[in-house]
């Protein structure tokens, strides 16, 4: 645990002081909201379901560029070996890696949704903690799939040309069910209402949160 | 008679084609230092990274602490401390910030205070809450020799300690890597040149033909690896 806390808590530092994440996040989010309200405008005149659409697409374009930031800021001064060289367990770093990028863009979905209501002309209401219960599931997924991929990618040649190409036909399930939950939430209606996509989410983050807890060992071992 | 600390039976690392190191045979003994020395590209890197269980041989293996360099657990890896090329510094933290996320990996007792006593033995005391990125190649090179040390491991792998210290970094170096032998670390080391670590007692080998075999003299410093590789091996 202890291990863990030094791990976030230095990711947590780095980017207040660098920013670049979360920065790069909200500003790619900002800018697919704009070009996607104005495209949208006249063929679909807003509403909830282009809304969500709308902010999942700016956050799946955001994570990506997140998404291989925390890996790769362990490869300034081959810090990532220092870590495995470490007597940390490497679930544990792994866990602190996903809980890093889960927050990042947490913190950009936050953004993003504050955004997509001005931008599309939602209403702010009691079904909000749905969005909110479903964009967190949707950040939490996204970042588990993108840790263990970019701790793939990083070291390979061209690799992060490669890692969009492997997290978005991966996530596509949980896009349909996230997009699908936000509808859903934005149209005023119920949790209960989406449970079905709910439990998507939720089986895609536990799959590949057990999945990088276990494989990212083998991912990150010996060159 | 003790077991060794470092013990390879016919170790061998290929990088695609080229063959690096070939059925190298090296032990260490507890509490005993030795200096590998060799030209750019000999392999005297990738046989640190082999000990440290970051690099997997091609052939044969690597036995540290009689634990297989393939199978190392934290256990093992709480027992060594290796300085890289590479200073494994964040440079976006402070000097402090660094050693202490080293101590709390390590489960070092205190780490703030003893992130503060390193400080104050490399001489970067006032330079503690600077972040690395302000640093010069020394300064940096000291904390990376702090780094490595700051959990008091049972061997340290040094690669080209030396490189880019003053006069000064390189005393205070030196002093350290003297008062962790004293301690029974025992110690790996790397450099082009035996003249690097005067003064202390290390055995001396260098690497021909990929084999680490022991220092001649005679054939002075520095083959590179095509050097190195051209020149006959040893019987």
């Amino acid at each position: 645990m202890n291990a863990f806390l030094a791990i976030l808590r230095k990711d947590l530092i780095l980017e207040l002081r660098g920013g670049r994440s979360t920065t790069a996040l909200v500003s790619l989010a900002l800018l697919v909201l704009v070009v996607l309200t104005f495209a949208l405008e006249r063929t679909a005149g807003g509403g909830p379901a282009t809304g969500a659409g709308a902010l999942w697409i700016a956050l799946v374009f955001a994570g990506m560029l997140g998404a291989t930031r925390v890996m790769v800021a362990e490869q300034e001064n081959g810090c990532l070996r220092a870590l495995l060289l470490s007597p940390v367990d490497r679930a544990i770093l792994y866990a602190a890696k996903l809980t890093a990028s889960a927050t990042f863009m947490i913190a950009a979905a936050v953004a993003a949704t504050i955004m997509a209501m001005l931008f599309f002309n939602l209403e702010f209401s009691d079904s909000l903690a749905t969005l909110g219960i479903a964009l967190i599931l949707g950040a939490l997924g996204f970042s588990a799939l993108a840790t263990l991929l970019a701790a793939i990618s990083i070291r390979a040649r061209g690799g992060e040309l490669l890692l969009p190409l492997l997290i978005v036909p991966i996530f596509v399930p949980a896009l349909i069910a996230g997009v699908k939950v936000s509808a859903a939430a934005l149209s005023g209606a119920p949790l209960a209402a989406a449970r079905e996509w709910v439990g998507i989410l939720v089986a895609f983050d536990v799959l590949f949160i057990a999945a990088g807890y276990l494989l990212f060992e083998h991912v990150v071992g010996e060159e | 008679m003790a077991a060794p600390v470092i013990e390879t039976h016919a170790l061998g690392k290929t990088f695609g084609l080229t063959p690096v190191l070939q059925d190298t045979e090296f032990r260490l003994s507890p509490g005993r230092g030795a200096i590998v020395i060799g030209g750019n590209g000999c392999g005297k890197s990738t046989l640190l990274s082999i000990f440290a269980g970051l690099v997997a041989p091609s052939q044969g293996y690597a036995l540290i602490f009689g634990e297989d360099t393939r199978r190392f657990g934290p256990r093992y890896r709480r027992r060594i401390g290796m300085m890289s090329h590479q200073s494994f510094l964040y440079p976006n933290l402070t000097a402090r910030e660094n050693l202490e996320l080293y101590a709390r990996l390590y489960e070092v007792s205190a780490p703030r205070e003893v992130a503060e006593s390193w400080l104050a033995r490399l001489g970067l005391a006032d330079s503690a809450d600077d972040r690395v990125r302000t640093f010069s190649r020394g300064m940096e090179q000291r904390l990376a020799a702090a780094r490595a040390m700051i959990h008091g491991p049972s061997l340290l792998l040094l690669d080209e300690p030396f490189t880019g210290l003053d006069f000064d970094g390189a005393a205070r170096v030196r002093t350290l890597i003297k008062s962790a032998l004293d301690e029974g670390c025992s110690i790996v080391a790397t450099a082009h040149t035996p003249f690097a670590v005067e003064g202390i007692e290390f055995e001396l080998y260098e690497i021909v033909r990929g084999q680490v075999v022991p220092y001649q003299e005679e054939d002075a410093p520095r083959r590179g690896r095509l050097r190195s590789l051209l020149r006959p091996r040893p019987s």
